[in-house]
């Protein structure tokens, strides 16, 4: 099963894997610069556990875990 | 001004939200701006003039986006500008404005922009927060890679703005359209076998059109195709082909643009990192579950007391200002008692009751530009996001929501935040439900005759705090159903970029403000004035003398020793006549006629006048209620004659003559009744003017049948006890 971003609770550095869907949702997501290959990481989680923000490439962006899911990701350590 | 209108130059500013397009757009045009609703849609249009020079140009503020995809016709209102489609000629000139402290991300953009072929000027804004960040920039280097002149400006402080000005006028005399992104030779194949479709189709798209035709996921531009479904299936192989190629469909214009911009920003920007560490350092408290949530409580208690509170004593002025206004103008128009009551009690009390909301909504886009420009707006929508998402709401409904507490009219045109059509018109359809100050002296005057007599002091209070979420209470299951049911447009994705923080340019704050309180006064302000026109020509009409008479001829039978001379019997007497009148009224004998559909709420003509009288305004139910009574209609919501004369009121007629008419389920029914009707013409007109008067119709019908059917709902149940 692979790991999305939506399941990640943590600050760990991460890698996309690669962007799920052809939908609109993951075209937005991918302009904002969601690309695999990326480092990204969960800089902060909404008090009631949802949205997600997330840190990359010098900008912060805050995205609902059923967005995150259509990221795929591998955890860096 | 002699300038032709059709010669004149067209300039579209572009460029990525929170980029400080908009404040470059004042600097370039000052205060000369328009600003109107592109057709159908509820995306504002906003045009300016720039002179330069002898040069007079006309310049569009296009909505702030990340990416020209068009998947809503929100969306598409960037892309019809550009391409011509929106019923005036393409720009001759894009400038493209772009955040120098994120510039990959920014070049998106401007990589797809490209593809339109125009003439092309980037503004590399924000120079200055990158300079401090040490991001060094070789913008000749990107101006060479890209073609077009690139600016570095910093238009909070109006640095770089003559050069840009320059180089507009340059790019005018040498047009330069931008380099255009390489597509590998898939894309091309691609391309055209969309083309061959539309052709086969017999019509045309612009190649930019196609190309969003083919990347964008339910682009709609394949509504304006004869054959949707074919067109669909074409599409749909062209997008699967991109999978040969190692692409997913989704992503894969954004992978080969930022591909592209990988090269182009190659030895372009070096060092750099420190403004992302105080926006972390900053973030770290204000996202903190625990502190976050404290200082945007805070934050909120803060918003919420400047339009209770502080635009109190503005909104008195105003009041005494209609007020004296009423009593110098009421003499000069003695003889003609008609055009005195119209001039008073319609026109100027109209006008005082538009007047009356500008001090809330000035205040309130002062503070909501502030938490805007801030960045802090977009870290409150980050926090309350979970607690509005389950209901078709988002982050962003939080402060249209609580600022109908104070007034639902600020509270639905700052709805104008929320980018998602869908989750905006919920919000503004949501807004109206909030306890706004207006149903305050209901609540005080009823609690006060009524509840507190009976059951002392605590539940009084209590129930004055219960009122206030009998609205919350039925708005969010509304917004719910609403969703799942009857709004049939796609919910955007809430994808929100935390922008840095920044000071916010009082000039901005300013010019917003000024906008949206002249905008209210334009065009939601005539729509209120007629209402209370109307309103007071139904409360007036028809007016036999024959009444006064009757009335008199009573008065003198009852009390066959007062002096008629004596002051205060003459004004005892007037108030009599008043309440004669206003029940023979039209809008008195409709309410007699229709106080059968308010019975089953246990309310009586008087109390069926009152609530009809109160559909333009809320408030005027108290001054109403001392008319009815034969007090005049100078009392408040603390008048203990009010209070103690309904308390003996009895019901003269029906199975329920000769008891009390106001028993505690008819107080508690008549409260809900306000908590819940639609009784705000203003309201409905802002209402009207965001969205549409279909929607306002709607809102209208729903808000007053559910408050009728929770009348009844109270006033039944409650008698049982």
């Amino acid at each position: 099963m692979q790991k999305t971003l939506g399941q990640i609770r943590h600050a760990a550095p991460l890698e996309i894997v690669a962007v799920l869907g052809d939908c609109v949702r993951a075209g937005r997501l991918a302009a904002l610069g969601f690309l695999p290959g990326g480092r990204i990481r969960v800089s902060h989680v909404a008090p009631l556990g949802d949205p997600i923000s997330v840190s990359f490439g010098g900008q912060e962006i805050s995205v609902r875990r059923s967005e995150a899911n259509l990221i795929a990701i591998r955890e860096l350590d | 001004m002699s300038g032709v209108v059709s010669a004149s130059v067209r300039v579209a500013l572009l460029g990525n939200p929170n980029t400080g397009k908009s404040t470059l757009f004042n600097r370039l045009t000052g205060l000369r701006q328009h600003i109107a609703n592109y057709p159908g849609i509820t995306v504002e249009r906003k045009t300016g003039v720039m002179i330069v020079g002898a040069e007079r140009l006309d310049v569009m503020d296009l909505p702030g986006t990340y990416s020209l995809a068009a998947s809503s016709p929100d969306e598409r209102v960037v892309m019809d500008a550009l391409a011509g489609r929106a019923g005036d000629p393409a720009p001759d000139l894009i400038v493209c404005v772009v955040d120098a402290t994120n510039l990959k991300r920014n070049l998106f953009l401007v990589s797809q922009c490209a593809e339109l072929g125009l003439p092309m000027v980037v503004a590399l804004n924000q120079w200055d927060a990158a300079t401090r960040g040490g991001v060094q920039i070789d913008h000749a280097l990107l101006s060479q890679r890209l073609g077009v002149p690139v600016i570095p400006t910093v238009a909070r402080s109006g640095g770089g703005i003559e050069n840009l000005k320059a180089a507009i006028l340059e790019a005018r005399q040498h047009p330069q359209p931008a380099t255009r992104i390489p597509w590998p030779e898939f894309i091309h194949h691609a391309r055209e076998r969309v083309r061959g479709e539309i052709e086969r189709q017999g019509t045309s798209l612009s190649d930019p059109e196609i190309l969003r035709l083919l990347f964008d996921a339910d682009s709609t531009y394949a509504k304006l195709l004869p054959d949707p479904t074919a067109a669909g299936k074409v599409l749909r192989e062209a997008r699967e082909s991109f999978r040969h190629h190692g692409l997913n469909p989704g992503p894969a214009e954004a992978v080969l643009h930022y591909r592209r911009i990988d090269g182009l920003l190659e030895g372009v920007v070096s060092g750099g990192g420190s403004t992302a560490r105080t926006r972390d350092s900053v973030d770290a408290i204000l996202l903190h579950r625990v502190w976050g949530t404290l200082t945007f409580l805070g934050v909120m208690y803060v918003v919420f007391q400047s339009l209770y509170a502080w635009a109190g004593p503005l909104m008195d002025l105003i009041e005494m200002g209609t007020a004296w206004l009423q009593e110098t103008v009421a003499p000069l128009l003695a003889d003609t008692p008609m055009l005195q009551s119209l001039v008073t009690d319609g026109i100027i009390a109209g006008v005082g009751g538009v007047v009356i909301f500008l001090p809330q909504i000035l205040i309130l886009f002062f503070c909501l530009a502030l938490l805007e420009d801030s960045g802090y707006l977009a870290r409150a929508a980050f926090l309350m996001d979970k607690l509005f998402g389950w209901c078709g709401l988002n982050g962003k409904s939080f402060v249209p929501l609580i600022s109908g507490y104070a007034c639902a009219i600020p509270g639905v045109m700052a709805a104008r935040t929320l980018e998602d059509p869908k989750a905006r018109i919920t919000t503004i359809l949501m807004t109206p439900f909030m306890s706004c100050s207006a149903r305050l002296p209901v609540y005080v005057l009823l609690i006060g005759a009524f509840i507190e007599p009976a059951y002392g002091p605590v539940a009084a209070g209590w129930t004055l705090f219960l009122m206030h979420f009998v609205g919350a209470f039925v708005a969010l299951p509304f917004a719910w159903i609403l969703n799942r049911c009857f709004l049939r447009i796609r919910a955007q994705p809430f994808i929100l970029e935390m922008p840095d923080y920044r000071v916010p340019a009082l000039r901005n704050v300013l010019i917003r403000m000024w906008e949206r309180g002249r905008e209210f006064v334009i065009r939601a302000g005539t729509v209120i004035l007629a209402f209370s026109v109307i309103i007071w020509a139904l409360l007036y009409f028809p007016r036999p003398e024959s009444v006064a008479e009757n009335v008199r001829a009573a008065f003198v039978a009852e009390n066959p020793t007062a002096a008629l001379d004596d002051p205060a019997v003459a004004l005892q007497l007037d108030h009599r006549i008043e309440g004669a009148y206003i029940g023979q009224s039209y809008l008195g004998r409709f309410g007699k006629a229709v106080q059968p559909v308010f019975d089953p709420a246990g309310f009586d003509w008087k109390i069926t006048v009152g609530v009809l009288s109160s559909f333009p305004a809320r408030e005027v139910i108290i001054a109403t209620m001392g008319i009815i009574y034969n007090l005049g209609a100078d009392v408040d919501e603390g008048s203990e004659d009010l209070r103690s004369i309904l308390a003996r009121e009895k019901w003269q007629s029906g199975p329920r003559a000769g008891r009390p008419v106001y028993t505690i389920p008819v107080v508690l029914a008549l409260m809900v009744f306000f908590a819940l009707c639609m009784q705000c013409g203003a309201t409905l007109a802002v209402v009207a003017r965001e969205l549409s008067w279909r929607w306002a119709a709607g809102l209208f019908v729903v808000m007053t049948a559910t408050a009728w059917l929770a009348a009844v709902l109270v006033y039944q149940v409650g008698s049982l006890f």
